[in-house]
């Protein structure tokens, strides 16, 4: 009994992960387009960033103050890598990184933040669904870009067996070479999107866990777990970091490699 | 005694999850390992290391991750 009333308030915990229903709008055909808490926290944190932007837009100077200067060492932070690793070609992408760097860091950071029961706190890159679409719109961008700049010819044949193999040695090579790659291009939306889903999730399930066992168990195991907890969710604040650099890094890579694709 | 799926499922996401963890625990070991005994060698380059580095612990990491998405399904889908 005591066992299944432990699961239970650990349950109770892992809600925070569960998607409720704020606004219910009918289903239009298989499509729920119901306003959720999720919907919610990734407006919030879109208009986060369009306003911390706009105000230092609007006040910018020569000499930077506070906000201005936190500004800068983000954009630097987001797009630093972008020249580096692109060359000149790669302005054109500044701001599709920007705001992927920007988005996923403040939906990040307003996920850890505590909140209470009646704001249905819910963490947008927890949902699989959400990191999906980003890295899908990723992949369409990268294929586009691939198309666009080698044709239909160059780009599905910078696929094929490397030149400089022999004709004989390469017609039964490209049915290898080539599906390797089809199916490389589609990973790469996958692993994009399932690193940041994963990592987050895991982050908020094992933070969620251990405050269940605390509320559970009490007594004086409240203190190392509580310790924990809190150094867990500092942690938590550095991977935030790290996974926004990684996933705009990766992007960079992925538009590097469909850039220079063949070389 | 016979397992009943539930079961099953339960110990299959707690081996497949330790499992999983070794490639990759040994993977970042290696990658940190090289990556700082590259920046004392070569302390201005430790820039481009760093980008190195995160994109290689990255792509390492995912690995442990994927087997974290299907433990996290067969403990709460199956």
């Amino acid at each position: 009994m005591a066992a299944e009333e432990g699961a239970s308030k650990i349950v109770e915990a892992l809600h925070e992960l569960n998607v409720q229903t704020v606004v219910s709008i009918p289903k239009v055909g298989p499509f729920d387009f119901s306003i959720t808490n999720a919907v919610i926290y990734m407006w919030i944190s879109a208009v986060v960033v369009f306003a911390f932007f706009y105000i230092v837009a609007r006040r910018m100077r020569k000499e930077p103050d506070g906000l201005q200067t936190i500004a800068e060492i983000l954009l630097n932070f987001a797009t630093g890598h972008l020249t580096g690793q692109i060359g000149e070609k790669g302005k054109k992408y500044y701001y599709l990184i920007l705001t992927i760097f920007t988005y996923i860091l403040v939906t990040n950071i307003i996920g850890l933040i505590p909140k209470p029961e009646i704001l249905k706190p819910y963490t947008p890159t927890a949902n699989i669904n959400v990191t999906f679409s980003m890295a899908i719109s990723v992949f369409v961008m990268v294929q586009y870009q691939g198309f666009k700049r080698h044709g239909l010819r160059g780009y599905l044949g910078s696929w094929l067996t490397p030149p400089g193999v022999p004709k004989a040695m390469a017609r039964p090579l490209n049915a290898i070479f080539f599906p390797v790659h089809l199916m490389g291009e589609f990973f790469k939306p996958l692993s994009l999107s399932v690193r940041l889903f994963a990592n987050t999730i895991a982050g908020h399930l094992l933070i969620l866990v251990m405050l269940g066992l605390l509320l559970q168990y009490g007594g004086l195991i409240i203190v190392p777990t509580a310790l924990f907890v809190v150094i867990m969710t500092a942690f938590e604040v550095f991977v935030a970091f790290i996974q926004a650099y990684i996933f705009s890094l990766l992007s960079v890579v992925y538009i590097e490699s469909a850039i220079y694709a063949g070389h | 005694m016979a397992f009943d799926p539930q079961t099953a499922a339960n110990l299959a996401a707690g081996i497949g999850m330790g499992l999983a963890t070794l490639g990759p625990g040994l993977g970042i070991g290696y990658l940190t390992g090289n990556a700082s005994q590259a920046v004392a060698r070569q302390p201005e380059a430790s820039g481009d290391i760093r980008t190195v580095f995160i994109i290689g612990m990255a792509l390492t990491e995912a690995l442990a991750l994927y087997a974290f998405v299907i433990a996290i399904i067969l403990l709460f889908v199956v």
